[in-house]
């Protein structure tokens, strides 16, 4: 079966913007992040079982604002209290989290196929960030997720790398091409490469 | 634009948030008789105060908590925010 992504209809390959004259290196990049799994978990108000122990792909819950728990496959990012939004590469993960949640405790939900993903990388993705968002993202530092908003779409921003501010954002499905065309208009005054 | 402090995730704009009305607001206990009057100053009568007012507020973009925030209807001040269910005494 084939999946059709979220930006499928919208994402297009090429070089954007005031990208002319300026060295490939120094151009925004923007791409469509696919095939991953999206999991949420999220702990009952009323259980009182303790999650710091639990291990998930080597990683464990911690219920501490921004953080982002991560290896080079999976990442588990801080959604709330008691609440997090696990993001891997390992489709193959969704088992061992539900063997690991007790039902009656944790409401474990897959998301995978109801976000759509976008990576900016680039010296300018917090410009264009900041251009929507009103969070203060000259404090966000690597391995840090935030819930904002973008030009009132609902987004978490997971930052990947600080040398190079890669950041990725997710936003529900149903928004991903109203996100893309936001985004894709913001990077235009820097120039950006479409991969 | 107002910057609201999350006792759960930080300091965030008010863009993020949702007004959720008076947080001093009590409802009747369940299953007590309670006058016609009783009822309608829970429902609909508010004061409209001037100066201090504590109020609930829902960090809607952010983690959908409610929190409890003090602020000056006049000013708009902020002194302090709290959890839910931490006591505003």
């Amino acid at each position: 079966m084939s999946l059709i992504t979220a930006l499928a209809n919208v994402h297009s390959i090429g070089q954007f913007g005031d990208h002319e004259g300026k060295n490939d290196n120094n151009l925004l990049k923007i791409s469509e992040i696919k095939n991953l799994l999206i999991v949420q978990i999220a702990q009952y108000k009323n259980s009182t079982v303790s999650f710091e122990n639990i291990n998930i792909d080597g990683l464990r819950l911690k219920d501490k604002p921004l953080n982002v728990s991560n290896n080079n496959d999976t990442r588990i990012l801080w959604n709330g209290p008691k609440n997090w939004l696990l993001v891997s590469t390992k489709n193959d993960l969704l088992k061992n989290i539900s063997q690991n949640f007790k039902e009656t405790d944790f409401a474990v939900t897959d998301l995978s196929h109801s976000r759509a993903i976008i990576q900016i990388e680039g010296q300018d993705s917090k410009e264009v960030l900041k251009k929507g968002c009103p969070f203060d993202f000259n404090n966000l530092e690597k391995n840090n997720s935030i819930n904002s908003i973008y030009n009132g779409i609902a987004i978490t921003v997971d930052m990947l790398e600080d040398n190079s501010n890669k950041v990725r954002l997710f936003a529900l499905r149903s928004f991903g091409e109203s996100l893309y065309h936001s985004i894709t208009d913001a990077s235009l005054e820097f120039g950006y490469k479409s991969i | 634009m107002l910057h609201i402090k999350c006792p759960h995730c930080g300091m965030r704009s008010q863009n993020e948030f949702s007004y959720g009305g008076d947080a001093t607001v009590k409802r009747p206990e369940l299953g007590k008789e309670i006058s016609d009057q009783d009822w309608d100053n829970f429902v609909y009568n508010r004061k409209s105060l001037r100066g201090k007012h504590l109020e609930l507020w829902q960090h809607l973009s952010g983690c959908r908590q409610w929190i409890k925030v003090e602020r000056d209807t006049a000013t708009h001040e902020i002194f302090r925010t709290l959890k839910a269910n931490e006591d505003n005494s």
